[in-house]
């Protein structure tokens, strides 16, 4: 038994470090808590339900739409909001709370829409492989190896490529960065797209598993944040430690105790890595801002 | 409902617009004095005034456990320090089914006793009850913004370093900030939970908490008639929708869909709220 909950905080854990890399990708380098991210996340399952259930296309199709849609509506928040606030210099709390703003907003457009109540994508009860004890569902095989190769392609990516080079560049100093030459503005709109293909990947694929209701966002967007915190503000491997170590932790917080405390557990642990070690386990001396 | 909201946000100010401290915990704190106020009305059988005293000491230190170890914090990880509180407030109370009956919520609340006699009951012995308060916190929160006490959070709020070389304790400050404002919070939890007379933990959920600062900044911080406009606001806004006639389902959307883009707007065109004096920072 034990062994079949860390097998599922593992699946659960890489899909926490696909969507918290996403925020890690706009926060280490704009500063900005995009709370709206969790918007994002909610919003390609929503897609994928219209493409695939209600206009009937292709699975495959229908995700690759859902995400193009959701990184098309990321631009729109960069551009109508983020944008021009930072051009504005606003302080960082006056961003958050537009962000707050923007949440609340497309949460309930959503909820007008569709309805407040949980919605099923995939009808069928996913057909199961058996490993020993441990049985995983196919969706789950497919959430991990998904997540896992996104993450690997993505690190290497950030190693060695030219964008890369500069994301990490930028993460460090974005006036200095401007200063040598690349336009950081063109750089953000690269960084909020590619987060948005994570968290519409990460979204997609959980609510293909378990299904959606237009409030999925916020817990999810929480969990990054605290794998993001736990793993260490500043560096790109660290929100994907800390998407596993969560991912296993609420895990054998289920086994352990009961499913009702995995919150409790989760930020108290936030709270602990804030008071003694807010650098995280990876982390650096925070830039100061 | 505007009385109480005009508590919550007028305390909520003396955070946000006085000392620029972002919190996303204070439905907690509201939550942590409904339900004290449940214990001392319920268990203790007290009547108004020592419930009163009881609720605002209990909240006030209560808070002291979070703003202690989080006013070390700075800017985001303040923030996310009062989330977290937030949410771990609303597990324990969702979860903690032999003390607080969990997600059944607690109904039957008795009405409050004033002075050994008269209970107060009804809509307009409550309107006037929580007029009182209001204005009473009000006034205080007045008085405050005067005093040494307020002028030293203002230069706190404006330039911690200075206030720092002037030999100010700004720690200190910023936590005494956060008790009194959770004490005032506290008032309005016990008004709530004596008006409704049942609560339930979804009443201080997230969602509330993030109500709470929207309301506080659409009406605008830093001084007492931003938050005191944003809670009429917000209390009105519904009551208005559902006179054009709208039905509810829609309605409630609706509504936040308002405060939503209101917020935005606000934020580019006017930070400091509707009728504020002070942006955050």
């Amino acid at each position: 038994m034990l062994l079949q909950f860390i097998v599922n905080g593992i699946i659960i854990g890489s899909i926490y470090s696909l969507v918290s890399l996403g925020f890690a990708l706009v926060y280490n380098t704009t500063r900005i808590f995009h709370i709206a991210y969790a918007v994002l996340y909610m919003f390609c399952p929503y897609m994928l339900l219209t493409f695939y259930a209600n206009l009937g296309f292709p699975l495959v199709l229908s995700f690759i739409l859902a995400i193009i849609i959701t990184v098309l509506l990321s631009l729109l928040m960069e551009f109508v909001i983020y944008k021009p606030l930072s051009k504005k210099k606003s302080s960082s709390n006056i961003i958050m709370i537009s962000s707050i703003g923007i949440m609340i907003v497309v949460i309930n457009m959503i909820a007008m829409f569709y309805g407040n109540e949980t919605k099923i994508i995939n009808q069928d009860i996913s057909e199961t492989v058996t490993f020993g004890d441990i049985i995983i569902t196919y969706t789950q095989l497919a959430q991990f190896f998904i997540s896992a190769f996104l993450l690997g392609v993505f690190i290497l990516f950030l190693k060695f490529s030219k964008f890369g080079i500069r994301t990490r560049a930028m993460r460090d100093d974005d006036v200095l960065c401007s200063v040598f030459g690349s336009d950081t503005y063109k750089m953000r709109i690269v960084l909020f797209s590619l987060s948005a293909f994570f968290a519409a990947v990460g979204g997609g694929l959980v609510a293909y598993d378990v299904g959606m209701d237009p409030y999925v966002g916020m817990p999810m967007l929480l969990n990054a944040v605290v794998a993001l915190i736990i793993g260490g503000v500043g560096r790109f491997e660290a929100p994907i430690l800390g998407g596993f170590i969560i991912g296993i932790l609420q895990s054998l917080s289920v086994w352990a105790i009961s499913a009702r405390w995995q919150d409790a557990v989760t930020f108290t642990l936030l709270i602990l890595f804030l008071l003694f070690r807010p650098q995280g386990l990876l982390g650096e001396k925070r830039r100061a801002v | 409902m505007i009385n109480i909201y005009i508590i919550l946000t007028t305390s909520t100010n003396l955070l946000v617009g006085m000392t620029n401290l972002l919190s996303i915990g204070q439905a907690a704190l509201y939550g942590i004095g409904a339900y004290l106020a449940v214990l001392a009305l319920m268990v203790l059988n007290l009547s108004l005034l020592p419930t009163l005293i009881f609720v605002i000491l209990g909240t006030a230190l209560l808070s002291l456990l979070v703003a202690y170890p989080s006013l070390r914090l700075r800017g985001d990880y303040f923030v996310l320090a009062t989330l977290g509180f937030q949410l771990i407030v609303f597990t324990i109370l969702y979860n903690w089914v032999s003390v607080t009956r969990g997600p059944y919520g607690i109904p039957g609340i008795p009405s409050p006793v004033l002075f050994g006699e008269i209970t107060i009951y009804g809509i307009i012995p409550y309107l006037i009850l929580s007029s009182v308060f209001a204005l009473i916190v009000i006034l205080i929160f007045y008085k405050f913004i005067h005093s040494p006490f307020g002028r030293a959070l203002k230069a706190v709020r404006d330039d911690e370093l200075s206030a720092q070389a002037i030999g100010r304790n700004v720690t200190g400050l910023k936590i005494w900030a956060f008790v009194v404002s959770s004490g005032f919070i506290g008032i309005s939890g016990l008004l709530y939970a004596s008006y409704v007379s049942y609560i339930d933990p979804t009443s201080f959920n997230l969602d509330e908490a993030i109500f709470i600062l929207s309301a506080v900044i659409i009406g605008g911080t830093g001084n007492i008639k931003g938050p005191v406009i944003g809670a009429i606001f917000v209390v009105v806004l519904p009551e208005l929708l559902r006179f054009v006639g709208l039905p509810d389902s829609v309605a409630a959307n609706l509504r936040q869909i308002i405060y939503g883009l209101l917020i935005i707007v606000l934020m580019r065109l006017r930070p400091q709220g509707l009728a504020g004096e002070y942006a955050l920072k």
